[in-house]
């Protein structure tokens, strides 16, 4: 019995599809085979998880890498499509990580440590409800609290997280607009109509991120479970993005 | 004052230079591991120091160096910063409202008092939070 990729396809009618895409570029074809091989990237997207990464922007580089490997694929050489797709998508994927989130390479010690680190505050803080200090995951892990900063400082210093690319999921609301709404304390109105001029600048993610924590007074844990990425990732975000605010603050075409 | 005297005291003095405000971050790590600070909060005051130093990073300084003074209390980490000239709350400037919002939202406390050797001392002040689970 032939083992079908979706409930409507079979392997046979997938490969007789890739050729006609071969020959005709019809984007409706394409868009058939899309639908038939979603499960395979999300799949892969997901082997990449808890990573520091969003889950929303791995899917979205695997289907990257679909549509790669789609465009890409030879239906006459005697090779199935998952085949060639796998290592496609998984190749995007690493690209991915390597040139977004690295600017430095640690060595691999110190690289699993951090992974470990990553691991043992997410832990934490989804079963005590908050961050764990440096006490408590030194006990977790069974390591010294010399080592934990160690490990925190190498995660900071390798990792140069940035909100700027926009995606589909981008709100079109602005921290401005949200602020016009919920402002609520007008002790530090000036400061935050000071700020929107700045903000304009940043991509909705980055406002986004801003809107809680410093409007919405959440902590950064609450932000990462909210966002479904790491509490360590909301830190770099967050930092990231201050810094693209302030030097949108001291850019001399102020326009404020 | 009889806070401070009960309390640890860590001394970090280091050249008014960009390049040294990595260090301004891993040094509130460590001591913010003595006082007892989550990672939140522990991140909420290295926030709050980096904001500082590159506010100060401009700023004229005939030392040519900052001090950040930690005293670590059983309930509190508390940060004094010498060495500067610029009144935060001098609402003329923009950077210092930017600069005041972002402290004033990761501190518990912000305070500016004068300096016994000229310029301004601030003070930021870190609760540590009781654990509740």
């Amino acid at each position: 019995m032939t083992r079908r990729s979706d409930n409507s396809l079979s392997k046979e009618e997938i490969q007789s599809l890739f050729r006609i895409y071969k020959g005709s570029h019809d984007p409706k074809i394409k868009n058939i085979l899309v639908r038939a091989h979603l499960d395979l990237s999300h799949s892969l997207a997901r082997r990449f998880m808890n990573r520091g990464e969003p889950l929303d922007d791995l899917v979205q580089v695997a289907s990257m890498g679909l549509l790669k490997a789609i465009d890409r694929f030879d239906p006459d050489r005697n090779v199935q499509f998952t085949t060639y797709a796998v290592p496609t998508i998984v190749g995007e994927l690493k690209r991915y990580f390597r040139d977004r989130t690295s600017t430095i390479r640690l060595p691999r010690g110190l690289r699993e440590r951090a992974h470990a680190l990553n691991n043992a505050v997410q832990r934490f803080s989804q079963e005590h409800g908050r961050s764990p200090n440096v006490a408590e995951i030194s006990q977790e892990m069974g390591i010294s609290e010399e080592d934990v900063i160690e490990g925190l400082g190498s995660i900071e210093s390798s990792a140069v997280a940035s909100l700027n690319s926009s995606s589909a999921e981008d709100s079109d609301l602005s921290l401005l607009d949200i602020i016009g709404g919920e402002d609520k304390t007008l002790e530090t109105l000036d400061e935050r109509l000071s700020l929107a001029g700045a903000m304009s600048d940043l991509s909705a993610r980055e406002q986004n991120l801003l809107y809680l924590r410093f409007v919405e007074g959440l902590s950064q844990t609450e932000i990462a479970n909210q966002l479904g990425i790491s509490q360590m990732h909301v830190s770099r975000l967050l930092r990231r993005t201050l810094q693209s605010l302030r030097q949108n603050l001291t850019m001399p075409k102020e326009t404020l | 004052m009889t806070d401070e005297l009960l309390a640890d005291v860590v001394c970090l003095q280091l050249p008014q230079e960009t390049r040294m405000s990595g260090i301004v971050r891993l040094a509130v790590s460590a001591v913010a591991s003595k006082s007892g600070l989550n990672l939140d909060q522990s991140d909420d005051m290295q926030t709050a120091l980096d904001e500082l130093f590159r506010l100060y990073l401009s700023e004229p300084n005939p030392e040519g160096t900052l001090c950040f003074r930690f005293q670590i209390l059983s309930d509190r980490l508390e940060v004094v910063t010498q060495g500067i000239s610029r009144d935060l709350f001098d609402n003329d400037s923009k950077l210092n409202r930017y600069s005041r919002f972002i402290l004033e939202q990761v501190a518990d406390r912000v305070e500016e008092i004068p300096s016994p050797q000229g310029g301004f001392e601030i003070i930021l002040v870190k609760n540590v939070a009781q654990k509740l689970s």
